[in-house]
């Protein structure tokens, strides 16, 4: 009886978080190893792919395909632009379970289709073409891309298939860039309860694998992927499994760990971060990596993600809890001040997103939905409003505002777990099911819209807002090769520089400091010859009977 | 049966609210149901501590693993999960004897290593810490740049001198791990500055310079640098680099806050260096 009364208590207390669990169907990894092929020709291979293959760490010229089979083999993927002639082939010769090969010297913004196996044989392929890489668009370039972001996805049940399959349902009816996905966005908690292997296999393998065979998967770091994996030693199953960048090998700068990283697709620049294990205290390392990488992109837009919310009222809280606080106090001023646009958190089990934000780094109840130009934390006109287009508008950003960004905690991709839902600085928040589209596309005036969508596992969508950045095509001013200013002309073609005097004044000397400030040449002509200077920024320094001044040329 | 079911769910339903940590609380919960049906199991506690543990609930955490203890618990994961919490209450020396406890059932493991280090760090004994930490880091097979600069702090606090070997860590790191990580160039340079290795030090901010996209910040910094050496030449040279920087960047960052607030410094530190001419 005491068993039995035990059972029925658990059973009520967890009753919130999974009474929208109507069938509970975890798979295991031997109903895996023999659906491999579902939906792929069938091959009589001596081997099986108990896993994958799944596309990582993707760049405009490489990505790496990884997956596993039963017993150890070599390790081959052949691929190609065409599906019926993969002529291209990588081996990796040493027999191993756990495959892992990188495909580099591709061209961007391609598709490569390609199958998996060894040398004798193919395991796994697609003769219908669903098992395909475009890789990355060159960074800077303006075009369509669609993420598909996953917060808190890893329960393995019928919810999670639920809101996949919506979000399935929505990529194949777009309207446009119909079935194209670039890129999965984990938030964290991929596989519950500790993100140990079979948990993973179960909640995100099985789950996603079709997705998986076509569209490059990043994440970051949540507390039940945490428990397992070990960001000390940089290793357990989040770190097998996922192989991110960590010297800045599709962009960014070079972290040193997969435990926080960042990317370029396109025009917009992403950076995970890790809001569980590592420290996030100013002045730290992932600190000063994310300054010294945030203040190095020209990218368009810039995207971050990391588990832990910056603001939520939902399962957890983020007035009173350390890492979301942390997050929040230490990491959001830099941020913000250096254009962050949109900051993607899990942890609490609902949809929550924000106003159009910046400089709200208290708690819920110290903010002030007033313009910031009057003291309050939301940005532009219509920054309180909802950011819908055809409602109050979309939230706007432009080269002399670019302040600005919208957080959302969208962690219910598995489960929903309730909480108050009341954050002030919240436009949105719903205890419900589903999963978010980010959408960046051209606005046909020169800028660009970023749209995010709420798709409930029902197929609506619940809430949707657009950031429009217009004046993305004001370039940098030219740079000064064949420049004309106050002080000289530069003739870039005839490779000369003629300094500017007025009639009575004698030119006493004039020094070249090249782009690390050292002097390269000096000369005490008025017409200098620059030919032989390397390509580069210099800085001329002019000294007169009557003045000192400086002057700048690029040779290019 | 009924009766019991309705007192528990009067136990539990506030528990959950209160904690409003979502499956976290869920869990110690469950635990607690478990421990009350089995008293006297000691992994029971264990478990109920490492959740606790998790949820900053720290002393709550210790009791159970003394408990745990008590009821029979001799494993080493035990003693470690006491140490542990002993040094995040920052009570360093109960810290160190339950540490030494797990060490002398496992002495190679890497992970207690570090934390021996650590708390003999905390109790200033740096000596041992850095032999424990050396062999943290000549062990391990995954290092991050945090237990790089860990290690060079410790070899600075027990020798507050021995940039050369604080140095020498950085090195080790650089090969280890990527020779542009970041967080490691960055204390290289602090280092190099710190120990009076002018040159090195305006090397250093050239490798920054010459490597990065964007270069208006490093230029500023090595100018500051340059100015707090009394190079003001320099100092304002570089301040012009800055501002071409500036100059080149594409509007929508020429408006960012950083870089308003970087301009303002340019502009201070150029007068300052006019001041010391006049």
């Amino acid at each position: 009886m005491i068993k039995r009364s035990t059972y029925l208590l658990v059973a009520l207390c967890s009753a919130y978080s999974l009474a929208q669990t109507s069938v509970v169907e975890k798979p295991n990894v031997s109903t895996v190893a023999s659906t491999a092929n579902v939906g792929l020709p069938q091959h009589i291979a001596s081997e099986v792919v108990e896993r994958g293959p799944y596309l990582q760490s993707g760049t405009p010229t490489s990505v790496v395909v990884k997956w596993r089979t039963d017993v150890a083999t070599e390790s081959v993927v052949r691929y190609g632009t065409a599906l019926n002639s993969l002529s291209k082939k990588v081996s990796n010769k040493p027999l191993t379970t756990e495959h892992e090969v990188t495909l580099s010297g591709l061209s961007p913004n391609t598709k490569y289709y390609f199958n998996i196996g060894n040398r004798k044989e193919v395991l796994s392929e697609s003769t219908s073409g669903d098992m395909y890489v475009i890789t990355a668009p060159a960074a800077g370039t303006q075009q369509f891309v669609r993420a598909w972001i996953l917060g808190d996805a890893g329960t393995a049940n019928n919810n999670q298939r639920n809101v996949r399959d919506a979000y399935y349902d929505y990529v194949d009816a777009a309207p446009q860039n119909k079935g194209k996905t670039d890129m999965m966005l984990f938030l964290g908690d991929n596989a519950y309860g500790s993100g140990t292997d079979e948990e993973y296999q179960n909640a995100l393998f099985d789950i996603y694998d079709d997705m998986l065979k076509k569209s490059v998967a990043w994440s970051c770091l949540g507390n039940h992927d945490g428990k397992s994996a070990d960001s000390a030693k940089q290793s357990g199953p989040y770190y097998d499994i996922f192989t991110f960048p960590t010297a800045a090998q599709a962009g960014g700068i070079a972290s040193g760990t997969e435990a926080y990283y960042s990317f370029d697709y396109a025009n917009i620049h992403f950076i995970i971060l890790d809001s569980h294990h590592t420290g996030r205290e100013v002045g730290g390392a992932m600190y000063n990596w994310t300054l010294t990488d945030i203040q190095n992109t020209k990218q368009d837009w810039i995207v971050t993600l990391f588990h832990h919310p910056v603001y939520t009222k939902g399962s957890h809280d983020s007035d009173t809890e350390d890492r979301l606080i942390e997050m929040r106090e230490n990491f959001m001023p830099m941020m913000e001040a250096n254009g962050v646009d949109l900051i993607l958190n899990g942890h609490s089990h609902s949809y929550e997103r924000s106003y159009f934000l910046n400089g709200h780094y208290g708690f819920s109840n110290t903010f002030n939905p007033d313009e910031i130009s009057k003291g309050g934390h939301t940005v532009g006109p219509n920054g309180f409003g909802d950011g819908k287009v055809d409602s109050n508008g979309a939230y706007l950003k432009n080269s002399a505002a670019s302040e600005g960004a919208v957080y959302i905690t969208t962690g219910s991709a598995g489960k929903i777990s309730g909480g108050d839902l009341n954050h002030k600085a919240m436009s949105v928040s719903l205890n419900q099911l589903g999963s978010c589209v980010m959408e960046v596309e051209d606005d046909g005036r020169g800028g660009q819209n970023l749209t995010v969508k709420f798709i409930r596992d029902t197929d609506g969508i619940d809430d949707y807002f657009t950031i429009n950045k217009s004046g993305l095509d004001l370039k940098a001013e030219g740079k000064e090769s064949g420049s004309k200013s106050e002080g000289l002309l530069y003739e870039a073609d005839r490779d000369l520089v003629q300094l500017k005097l007025d009639e009575n004044e004698r030119l006493k000397k004039v020094k070249f400091y090249n782009n690390i400030g050292k002097l390269v040449k000096k000369s005490r002509r008025q017409t200098i010859k620059v030919g032989k200077l390397p390509k580069g920024l210099y800085i001329i320094e002019v000294i007169t009977n009557k003045r000192a001044y400086s002057e700048s040329i690029t040779i290019e | 049966m009924i009766k019991g079911i309705l007192f528990a769910i009067l136990f539990l339903w506030p528990v959950a609210q209160v904690f409003a940590h979502g499956d976290l609380s869920m869990r110690i919960a469950e635990k607690t149901i478990e421990i009350s049906e089995n008293p006297g199991n000691f992994e029971l506690y264990y478990e109920r501590g490492l959740l606790y543990q998790q949820h900053m609930e720290y002393s709550n955490a210790l009791e159970d693993f003394i408990t745990s203890k008590s009821l029979g618990n001799t494993g080493k994961a035990l003693y470690y999960a006491i140490a542990e919490v002993h040094y995040l209450i920052e009570d360093y020396g109960e810290a160190l004897k339950s540490i030494v406890s797990y060490l002398e059932l496992d002495s190679i493991n890497v992970k207690a290593k570090k934390l021996e280090a650590q708390i003999l760090f905390h109790l200033k004994s740096y000596k041992k810490s850095l032999e424990a930490y050396r062999y943290v880091i000549h062990t391990m097979s995954d290092a991050r740049p945090e237990d790089i600069l860990e290690y060079g702090k410790l070899i600075l606090a027990e020798d507050n001198k021995n940039y050369s070997g604080a140095l020498e860590a950085i090195q080790y790191g650089l090969e280890q791990l990527g020779p542009h990580t970041i967080s490691l160039q960055l204390k290289k340079l602090d280092y190099l500055i710190a120990s009076g290795q002018i040159e090195k030090a305006l090397e250093q901010y050239n490798y920054f310079i010459l490597e990065y996209n964007r270069k208006e910040f490093w230029y500023f910094k090595k100018a500051k640098y340059l100015a707090e050496i009394n190079r003001p030449h320099e100092a304002f040279i570089s301040l012009k680099l800055a501002s071409v920087a500036i100059r080149q960047l594409d509007t929508k960052f020429k408006n960012m806050d950083s870089v308003i607030i970087l301009i303002e410094q340019i502009k201070s530190l150029e007068n300052s260096l006019n001041n010391q001419k006049l």
